[in-house]
């Protein structure tokens, strides 16, 4: 055992590299000890060695300003061509103990291997999301399959006719091809309908194999896009009680998913579709409880084993929507639903639920005079008992203040718009992430229609100050305080979040409240560039896999769930990315800065004015 | 020569106990320090085949008999050993080592004779010039006291390796404590001798 390979090996991503690649590494290292204020290398020296800090500090320079810093496992002067001079100027900060590696075999195994050298190469270039796919474990459980997109288990071609063929023709080409369902589509090849052996039995009775299939078929048909997820579709199956799932590309019929499909895939074991699929059959009030619980553990080792935060929050999200359409058809009738709106905010607004989210709604009603109180209160109660905690602030329906008529909503609005101070603006930044839950879509658009409209340029400017006020912990040495934990929700979601809420209002996408989405939006209309977009979306990815990861694990050691990450979680790579998207979020904010003309320097004034900052004690 | 431009070798062996006239040496290993860098790619190690193997003394390395059975006898490995340990020898207690090695090459009728820097004594030196009492410590205190990770399988590569990274460290407060060379630093830890324990 050689101590410095020992110490190499565990640090991503030499350990993805072969003992025999170690070896080379091994065969020139040299292990130096660096004084205080020495200066490593200069910009445009010839390149000898790739550095490894075993321990101390070490600064790079250009032209004497600091760029960065590096500490314990982090490793510098690597330049991505073989031969370059080196770009920067190296200090040690600290008396610094270096491995050197000779650049000449740092770059022989760069060259061999792919996985090593991608792991480079996508550190340079800040795609974090394609880091994790490298570093990812190469077992995956089963689930995997659900966060998959739907295309990659759609085999068959879909098997169609028109409208115009007999039941007797259609049922002959289902035969034909071994299939359980065949689609009607129009002479643009667009899903007219569905004709299904449910719809045959009842041809058989009621009808004649002659007649057309038209007259038989289930219509309208449930369609998804192919890049939805295979959860997804599980869950909309599960929703509408249905067994088949038409896909739709560009408007016409790619393929037929089916539950039995997604059952193959998964096998009979899987606990998520199955605990999922007894969602609609549950009878009793336990049985969702168990069901729930069950389906977060598993959520949770997904999470653990390193699925990306974009696709486990939709499943997460796909989950409480079915859950709640559940309870209130359960508790209210299902005629209830053209009566009122159920809204979800806050994460569950955004559709970025993590593991353990608590309740966030709330309720809008049509005529003035209406009581919906003690209807969402039943709701709200069965909701906790089946195990999604209450919001600790009250932001639900059952709250009298978030149980109101359109009207009385528009009210609040306005009341907030006109009046920005702190608890105001606390409350538009729940209250700007809203999505119908449940209920009469019509609230839903005139609401956000009214509020699209009614904004001002008072309420934006002060969200934008609300996002820019707290600064990233960034200190020489990298993150402050990360032996005690960082709260990664208060140092970096928020600011993300809340910035990129003001840039989406202040551009008109009420209706948008996903965080990627805006981000995409934004730069579809040009408000951020191409790079601020990519760079926001893979820091946002990366704090919010972090969370799912470090919520995921107190679930799973059944401890209670925060989010404050600690460094003895984080291996070296994470800490890397973490300084870097907080580096992000700190450039992003300087852009907000400009574009709202607003400062941190004025904090002072605004805390007396106004109180202390809202985000920390925000809605999740 | 200035301190750290001087060739330094760290040492360290298993031995089967610690009678330098009759215990055997199961495994040798050595890592240079070239101006105060430590070479880990010219570093040397190999088991050493005894005459006798006492089992007691595997608890203490884990190194096994059947470890031992493909390895060479010292004779046949002194060329090599001797090649590799170029300049002043380094390490924990590393007189016992030097004593253990003189002996070994004696048998074979080859002259050994080398300075030595025991880093135990350089700390206690240290320590002293401090105002602190001084006192002898393990292995496993010093590496702690370094940073070194404590947790490690005892083996002759991983001690020689931390006892160079010990020296490189101490190199730094030496010259900060106004030694400049070797024969300087020498002179002064051989006031500092085991007698006073």
């Amino acid at each position: 055992m050689l101590p410095p390979r020992e110490f190499i090996k565990k640090i991503r991503p030499f350990s993805f590299l072969s003992s025999k690649e170690l070896e080379i590494l091994m065969s020139g290292l040299e292990v130096e000890l660096i004084h205080k204020g020495r200066t490593i290398y200069t910009k445009g020296q010839a390149r000898s060695y790739v550095y490894m800090i075993f321990s101390g500090l070490v600064g790079l320079f250009e032209n004497d300003l600091p760029l960065d810093h590096f500490s314990k496992g982090e490793v510098f002067g690597i330049v991505s061509i073989r031969g370059k001079p080196y770009a920067t100027t190296a200090k040690a900060l600290e008396d610094t103990i270096c491995y050197l590696i000779p650049a000449d075999k740092f770059h022989d195994v760069l060259e061999s291997n792919t996985r090593f050298s991608s792991f480079f190469a996508s550190f340079v270039g800040r795609s974090f999301k394609s880091f994790k796919s490298i570093a990812l474990d190469q077992q995956v459980p089963e689930e995997a399959v659900l966060v998959q997109e739907i295309d990659k288990i759609v085999y068959k071609d879909p098997v169609i006719c028109g409208p115009g063929a007999t039941v007797r023709d259609a049922v002959a080409r289902m035969d034909q091809h071994g299939v359980s369902a065949i689609v009607i589509v129009d002479a643009e090849g667009q899903p007219e309908g569905i004709f299904t052996q449910k719809d045959l039995r009842r041809t058989v009775v009621s009808g004649d194999v002659r007649d057309a299939v038209s007259s038989h078929m289930s219509s309208p048909v449930k369609t998804m896009e192919p890049t939805e997820t295979v959860f997804d579709a599980l869950a909309a199956m599960v929703k509408a009680g249905i067994n088949h799932m038409v896909v739709t590309r560009d408007g016409k019929v790619s393929g037929v998913v089916t539950r039995d499909d997604i059952q193959v895939h998964l096998g009979p074991s899987s606990s998520i579709t199955a605990f999922f699929s007894k969602i609609g059959k549950a009878v009793s009030v336990d049985e969702l409880k168990h069901i729930y619980s069950n389906i977060n553990k598993s959520v949770a080792k997904l999470a653990s084993v390193g699925f990306s935060f974009y696709r486990l929050t939709r499943m997460i999200t796909s989950v409480h929507d079915t859950l709640l359409s559940k309870v209130i058809e359960a508790q209210l009738g299902e005629a209830a639903a053209d009566r009122f709106l159920w809204l979800n905010m806050g994460s569950s607004g955004r559709k970025e639920q993590v593991i353990a989210t608590d309740q966030d709604s709330a309720l809008v009603y049509r005529g003035e005079g209406e009581d919906w109180k003690g209807a969402a209160q039943e709701v709200v109660e069965v909701l906790a008992k089946i195990g999604i905690a209450k919001c600790r602030s009250g932001f639900m329906a059952s709250t009298a203040q978030w149980n109101q008529s359109l009207s009385t909503w528009k009210d609040y609005f306005n009341t907030w718009f006109y009046d920005p101070v702190q608890d105001h603006v606390r409350y538009l930044s729940i209250f700007l992430d809203i999505r119908p839950g449940y209920g009469d879509p019509d609230l839903y658009r005139e609401l956000t229609d009214w509020i699209r409209w009614h904004i001002t340029a008072k309420a934006i400017r002060r969200l934008a100050y609300d996002a820019i006020m707290i600064e990233p912990p960034l200190g020489i040495s990298g993150i402050v305080g990360l032996i005690t934990g960082v709260d990664l929700k208060t140092f970096g979601i928020y600011p993300l979040v809340n910035g990129v809420r003001v840039l989406a209002i202040d551009n008109d996408m009420v209706q948008v409240t996903n965080t990627m989405e805006r981000l995409e939006g934004l730069k579809a209309r040009n408000v951020i560039g191409e790079d601020m977009c990519h760079d926001l979306l893979e820091a946002y990815a990366f704090m919010q896999d972090l969370r799912l990861k470090h919520h995921s694990r107190s679930v799973l050691d059944r401890n209670a769930v925060d989010n404050r990450i600690r460094v003895k979680e984080l291996d070296k790579v994470d800490l890397l990315i973490l300084k870097e998207s907080l580096k992000i979020i700190a450039s992003f904010q300087k852009f907000l800065m400009k574009k709202y003309d607003v400062k941190r320097a004025d904090s002072y004034i605004t805390s007396v004015l106004v109180g202390p900052p809202s985000a920390a004690d925000q809605s999740s | 020569m200035a301190l750290a431009d001087e060739r330094y070798c760290s040492v360290d062996l298993e031995t089967t106990g610690l009678n330098v006239k009759k215990d055997e040496i199961l495994s040798f290993a050595s890592v240079p320090i070239r101006s105060s860098r430590i070479v880990v790619g010219d570093s040397y190690c190999t088991l050493i085949r005894p005459e006798n193997y006492k089992l007691e003394a595997m608890k203490y390395h884990g190194i096994s008999k059947t470890d031992l059975e493909g390895a060479l006898p010292f004779s046949a490995l002194a060329d090599t050993i001797l090649r590799s340990l170029d300049g002043i020898l380094v390490g924990h207690s590393v007189e016992y080592d030097y004593r253990f090695l003189k002996r070994y090459f004696k048998k074979i009728g080859v002259k050994f004779k080398k300075d030595f820097i025991d880093i135990n004594l350089v700390e206690k030196w240290l320590d002293q010039c401090c105002g602190k009492l001084g006192q002898a410590m393990p292995f496993d205190a010093i590496m702690k006291r370094y940073g070194l990770e404590a947790d490690y399988r005892h083996n002759a590569l991983a001690d020689a390796f931390f006892a160079a990274q010990i020296f490189q460290m101490q190199m730094m407060r030496l010259e900060q404590q106004g030694i400049e060379s070797a024969r300087q630093l020498i002179k002064a830890v051989n006031r500092c001798t085991y007698a006073i324990w």
